[in-house]
């Protein structure tokens, strides 16, 4: 038989599956998993991902939380968790069965060092009964307050280094409060962590919609050639909720609306909305295109961030047939709080493909409806032909919607002809509905993201300069809002749309805000 | 619906019966009706345009079956279903009925109802011999075409080329074959001249299940040294009974699934079989497969590697060769055919591994569990429920698009191991 030189073999039995890439089994540590993140969300999206099996056997997690709980009562509570939240129901009893059997509880405070010795010694006890080879994932589901002294923790037992196998962080949202706590939080986990090991999760950036924006617009030939500033007239981003605080009164008032979906969510939807296309499809490859589109966004400072922001706190009013306080009524919020449940803003992204070309982006609370679009308006052709005065004004400009949530899919309006001797133009819309074309079940969000995170893909996470460059985006506005009168925090009733200041900011532009 | 506005077959769950002619008419007109319904309703009445879905049955019982399991596969954005059945008995008149209808499924909740077109068309006689013709007329247009044969396929295979013509996948059960060696090599002659038409095999669907938990194990770095040093391989099959394992009743044996298998493993690991007899056994009477294998081509495999005390590198390859047995079980609560042990044992530097799934306490999950030398993993059950329904076999093999070249591969190398 032939000698062949030894290389890093794949795996001969993998080719033609659709799961093409291997995945080592592991060990998950959740801090603060006595939370909700990790009921509602991480625990569900686990056990999906065992019923689907990719999930290597021996995975296991370990929770390490302060509660006094044990094995036991943890897993009884994941076992509610899954029952309640899992997308798949009901439990697979046969399943559930194998995948408690790696469900840990390890009690600790954050700061005690023992815990972590302690935790040490039951990773080292998991690779030998569960073959997990020296693979860890640390998730920090805490507040980020606890981030620093877990990270420093986690260094100071050595397990920021494996003999075998490799060592990931995952850190949650919000990395950081400004430019200067990200920056700060970068540095202390960098000299822990090196940077191939830490994942900043963006949840959406896990949903199927939100990678479909790539898919959508690379592979497909028509779209590209008109996805820039000789075609596009503005683009709108909107991630409307209509729930209120939820009793989350202490982190929202910290954070505020520019915090909570700005510095993140919106601006991981612009950032792949406008970026060139990448020339690989791997992470860094994908993330230096969207990193170029975050230092090419116009910076607002000073007065300019008064000219193109608008803040505003939600007042009384009803909600989906409820009806809710204002938020300086709500339990928690300062009766002098000037923290925004609403902002619009208007930025622009100086580069060749956009330049001149307005992005909105708005996001509140206790709007009518809960929806997350981006909108690309096109411009007018450029010779109306159809000036006949029952015509004109029905021409509305065509609009590239990409819903991300509800209604997950695309949809283009265009004008059509009414039917019948006269020309009549009507604005018609050719849709494309996630839930119908594909009606398999979507994973959740967080399967996505975990799994990635177990195969070693940061593609859809977010990266150091990355955090870094969107902080650097906010921060003018944090700074100017800090001194900023208190009148410039506007009001809108809870149910609507938002501040009629907002209709007048993007009616200055000659246009108007979409009803989703 | 009107059913019974011209003499002849009767097909009451096929819908309004027409004239051929006027299908597309009469389709227009319930399209109509519906968005009449949709009005009142208030559902949202969803068409989706992605592919024809032919279904061709030799009998009605088949077909109104098929027609049923419909629903559960509104998720492959069928555009228009034609349900095809066929007579081709030569004492009846030639002829052919249409009947048509309209079919609504909600997509997950009732809000959504997802609409596609049905077309049922019996086709007797001489006519049988132009089925491609019909059906072609009735395709919607700029869409690819799927054609499910239902059960077996027949004597003479003219029909079923014709229509290979016009599809761009055929999809079959070679379960339900009733000479399923014989038929598998006229389907694979046949697909080598219609090189625009793909295969699938729901038999190879529900092996996929089990090749992925292969897999996964040899993911691991650590299993993967005893990959290339696997030198036993053992496939069980279910069976109903002990007189499945006699000759006079092999038609109740349907060790397709664990050919199949067997033949994936031996062309991944690059094991040849050669021409000495002495390396096969097949025992006709009891079911049981085996064959020994000692050339290995070592250029259709990829490399893996090598074990961490060796210096330089060094591929362990057991000097023995291999053996692949596939045998019958009788399990009498189990579909025939399903397998039910798949064993990989392999040896580096003179430690063996063993690689197990075994069925579970029901058909529709499996343990997999590993014995490797100083290391533990514990047995874990997988839910591989999907591969006993055929809608859900149907959809995995409607997403695919292009030919499979690995079940291809894996099919001829069936043939040569029964050669």
């Amino acid at each position: 038989m032939p000698q062949r030189n030894v290389v890093e073999a794949s795996n001969p039995f993998r080719e033609g599956l659709r799961i093409k890439e291997s995945l080592e089994p592991c060990v998950m540590v959740i801090f603060g998993a006595t939370g909700d993140l990790t009921h509602r969300k991480l625990l569900p999206a686990l056990y999906n991902l065992a019923l689907e099996h990719p999930l290597p056997a021996g995975f296991s997690v370990v929770a390490f939380a302060r509660r006094p709980y044990d094995d036991e009562i943890f897993r009884k509570q994941a076992l509610d968790s899954i029952n309640q939240y899992s997308r798949q129901k009901p439990i697979n009893p046969q399943v559930w069965e194998s995948f408690v059997s790696g469900l840990h509880y390890l009690q600790s405070s954050f700061n005690e060092a023992e815990g972590y010795n302690k935790l040490n010694t039951l990773l080292n006890k998991l690779d030998q009964e569960r073959g997990t080879s020296g693979n860890r994932i640390f998730y920090l589901s805490t507040p980020p307050s606890q981030y620093p002294e877990i990270i420093q923790n986690l260094g100071a037992a050595g397990l920021n280094k494996n003999r075998k196998g490799w060592t990931r962080i995952i850190i949650e949202k919000p990395f950081g409060h400004d430019l200067a706590t990200a920056h700060e939080l970068n540095r202390q986990v960098g000299k822990v962590f090196k940077e191939d090991q830490i994942y900043r999760i963006d949840h959406y950036l896990g949903k199927e919609t939100v990678q479909n924006i790539n898919v959508f617009r690379l592979a497909n030939g028509i779209f590209e050639p008109v996805w820039n500033r000789r075609y596009v007239d503005h683009v709108q981003i909107t991630v409307a909720e209509n729930l209120g605080l939820e009793g989350r009164a202490g982190y929202y008032e910290e954070s505020g609306a520019i915090r909570d979906m700005i510095q993140n969510h919106m601006l991981q939807l612009l950032t792949l909305v406008a970026m060139e296309p990448p020339i690989a499809l791997d992470a860094n490859s994908v993330r230096d295109e969207k990193v170029k589109v975050l230092h090419a966004l116009q910076p607002l400072v000073g007065h300019d961030v008064l000219k193109n922001t608008i803040r505003a706190q939600y007042g009384p009013g009803w909600v989906g047939g409820h009806q809710v306080p204002g938020y300086l009524q709500e339990e928690g919020v300062s009766p002098t709080s000037t923290t925004e449940t609403y902002i619009a803003l208007k930025t622009f992204i100086d580069n060749w493909r956009w330049a001149g070309v307005p992005f909105y982006l708005r996001t509140g609370k206790h709007l009518p409806k809960r929806v997350s679009e981006v909108a690309i308006q096109f411009k007018q052709p450029p010779l109306m032909l159809f000036k006949d005065s029952d015509t004109q004004g029905q021409v509305e400009p065509n609009v590239l919607t990409l819903r991300i949530q509800p209604d997950e899919g695309i949809s283009l309006k265009f004008g059509a002809k009414v039917p019948g001797t006269d020309m009549q133009i009507r604005s018609v819309n050719m849709d494309f509905f996630y839930g119908s074309s594909f009606v398999r079940e979507q994973p959740e969000a967080y399967e996505r993201l975990l799994l990635d995170a177990m195969h070693g893909d940061s593609t859809l996470f977010t990266r150091r300069d990355e955090v870094e460059a969107a902080w650097a985006f906010i921060q003018g506005i944090l700074d100017e809002w800090k001194t900023a009168p208190r009148d410039t925090v506007h009001s809108y009733e809870s149910g609507s749309w938002g501040p009629q200041a907002a209709d007048e900011f993007i009616w200055r532009d000659g246009r108007r805000w979409r009803r989703p | 619906m009107d059913n019974s506005a011209t003499a002849g077959m009767h097909l009451p769950w096929a819908g309004k019966k027409v004239r051929q002619e006027l299908v597309e008419d009469e389709l227009i007109s319930l399209w109509h009706l519906a968005a009449d319904n949709m009005r009142i309703s208030q559902n949202m009445n969803v068409r989706t345009s992605v592919l024809n879905f032919v279904i061709c049955a030799q009998d009605e019982k088949s077909a109104q079956e098929a027609s049923v399991l419909l629903r559960d596969l509104s998720s492959t954005h069928i555009a228009r279903v034609t349900l095809l059945i066929l007579d081709p008995r030569s004492d009846i008149p030639s002829e052919v009925s249409t009947w048509i209808t309209l079919r609504s499924f909600p997509i997950i909740s009732d809000v959504m109802r997802h609409h596609f077109e049905q077309i049922a068309v019996t086709v007797n006689g001489a006519a049988t011999h132009y089925a491609d013709n019909i059906v072609e007329a009735l395709l919607k247009p700029d869409l690819p075409v799927y054609l499910w044969w239902l059960n077996d396929l027949p004597e003479q295979l003219d029909v079923f080329q014709r229509l290979l013509r016009i599809s761009s996948r055929v999809i079959i059960d070679s379960s339900r074959f009733s000479q399923p060696e014989k038929q598998m090599r006229a389907i694979s002659t046949l697909l080598q001249e219609s090189s625009h038409c793909a295969l699938s095999d729901l038999t190879w669907g529900r092996v996929t299940a089990l090749r992925e938990l292969i897999a996964q194990f040899f993911d691991i770095a650590d299993y993967r040294l005893y990959l290339m040093g696997l030198h036993t391989i053992t496939i069980e099959y279910a069976v109903p009974s002990t007189q499945a394992t006699t000759g006079a009743h092999a038609h109740l044996r349907k060790p397709g699934g664990a050919l199949l298998l067997a033949a994936w493993l031996k062309t991944r690991l690059g094991w040849l079989l050669l021409e000495d007899e002495q390396d096969k056994y097949r025992d006709r009477e009891s079911g049981v497969f085996s064959w020994h294998m000692s050339s290995r081509d070592m250029t259709k495999v990829v490399t893996q590697p090598a074990s961490a005390t060796e210096e330089g590198a060094q591929i362990s390859t057991p000097p023995g060769g291999i053996d692949i047995e596939i045998r019958p079980r009788v399990l009498s609560d189990s579909e025939p055919g399903t397998i039910c042990l798949v064993q990989l044992i392999g040896t580096d530097h003179g430690k063996q591994a063993t690689f197990t799934i075994e069925r579970g306490d029901d058909d529709d999950h499996v343990i997999t569990s590993v014995d490797v030398p100083a290391s533990t993993r514990p047995p874990r059950t997988v839910n591989i429920a999907a591969t006993h329904k055929e809608s859900k076999l149907l959809h995995n093999e409607m997403e695919i698009t292009g030919r499979d070249h690995l079940y291809e591969k894996s099919l001829h190398e069936v043939f040569a191991l029964l050669a």
